[in-house]
């Protein structure tokens, strides 16, 4: 009988043992790469550009990757400088009733004979004094000593849509408030 | 009789498993993170500079007679021209509304073939030209693509023909002060 009991117990020993926990050394090796990947991808793009909700972007063949500089977004009904909402375009008198509204800048908020955008101006006049005193604080300086000059970029991200003669009184008004030079952004195209 | 040896263990291998579960939680939220702060989608601009010129460089300009490449888009056309009857202005109708894009492109790779070192265009488009279209018509203006014939250029610092990478790159817009 005992021997009997010591050979039962023999058997439940010799049974293979059931692994209570999951092989996870796989999962991570991929998990790692995907990470690395990620990573490599994020660190290369200088750019925090991104297309916005309400915008359709047009498609472009060039291959120019903007850096970072002030952001101006136009949507069909509105302007946006920095991520702060500065004008509200308003309907034009045709288009009031029709299944397709149009709109146009405020007249109120346009001087220099209709080509000068006032709150735009504003903004950007805002948007230079900081850069330039951010600049003038700055330890990186000119081979003169003097504060690096302010580069006067603006980046134009406009909806396909948005007409010329609205995107004409931007490029005066910051031409006006002392920017030099305008980017125009769009979709890679085949994206 | 010799005795069998035994066949069991005689010190116990105690197996190093690494607790992996939180290394993975971490991995999960980092890879999380950068997927929602990646942007997939490719932003690309077009530079332009904007239009500087005195009364002094306009005078120069006169007794110089520059090529002055300008393009200037009206409702039914596009028409390419020189202010100083550098080139024979090309009328090139609209399809369907919209500038012919291929038409523009081939007409400008003839003006780049005649006058390869110039590199600046006086782009004029009517109020009516919506964003899409002034990009289609910058893409065509600056950009040469693999198809189109080569266009060399001598360079200034070694002296031998280069290839041109781009048609006219630098795009200035002649008309802000309102359409002439």
């Amino acid at each position: 009988m005992r021997a009997n009991l010591s050979i039962r117990h023999r058997r439940v020993r010799k049974k293979p043992k059931v692994m209570d926990e999951l092989p996870l050394t796989s999962m991570l090796d991929i998990f790692v790469i995907i990470l690395v990947f990620l990573l490599k991808s994020h660190s290369t793009s200088t750019t925090s550009f991104s297309s916005p909700p309400g915008i359709e972007l047009p498609p472009s063949i060039s291959q120019n990757v903007p850096p970072d500089s002030h952001h101006l977004i136009i949507t069909a009904e509105s302007m946006t400088f920095e991520d702060e909402r500065i004008m509200d375009f308003v309907q034009t008198p045709d288009s009031i009733g029709s299944n397709d509204a149009k709109y146009e800048i405020n007249k109120s908020k346009l001087d220099e004979g209709g080509l000068r955008v006032l709150p735009l101006y504003d903004a950007l006049i805002k948007a230079k004094q900081k850069s330039e005193l951010l600049r003038a604080k700055s330890k990186i300086r000119t081979k003169d000593g003097q504060p690096l000059p302010f580069d006067g970029v603006l980046a134009i991200q406009a909806d396909k849509t948005i007409d010329y003669l609205i995107i004409r009184k931007v490029l005066y008004t910051a031409g006006a408030a002392g920017y030099r030079l305008f980017r125009f952004l769009a979709v890679r195209k085949g994206q | 009789m010799l005795k069998r040896p035994s066949t069991r263990s005689k010190t116990s291998k105690d197996q190093l498993i690494l607790n992996l579960v939180p290394m993975l939680d971490a991995l999960m939220t980092l890879i999380i993170f950068l997927l929602f702060s990646l942007s997939f989608l490719a932003i690309v601009s077009i530079e332009s500079p904007v239009p500087v010129s005195t009364k002094a460089e306009a005078q120069k300009n006169i007794k110089k007679k520059p090529l002055q490449l300008t393009i200037t888009v009206d409702q039914n056309l596009v028409q390419i021209w020189s202010p100083f009857g550098r080139i024979k202005t090309k009328k090139i109708a609209h399809i369907d509304g919209l500038p012919d894009l291929i038409a523009v492109h081939n007409e400008l790779i003839k003006v780049k073939e005649k006058f390869p070192n110039e590199k600046q265009i006086v782009f004029m488009p009517h109020a009516g030209t919506n964003y899409d279209t002034l990009v289609g018509l910058m893409d065509s203006m600056r950009s040469l693509e693999t198809t189109d014939p080569p266009i060399f250029i001598k360079s200034k610092k070694s002296d031998l023909d280069i290839e041109a990478k781009y048609l006219f790159p630098n795009i200035v817009f002649g008309n802000l002060l309102g359409d002439s």
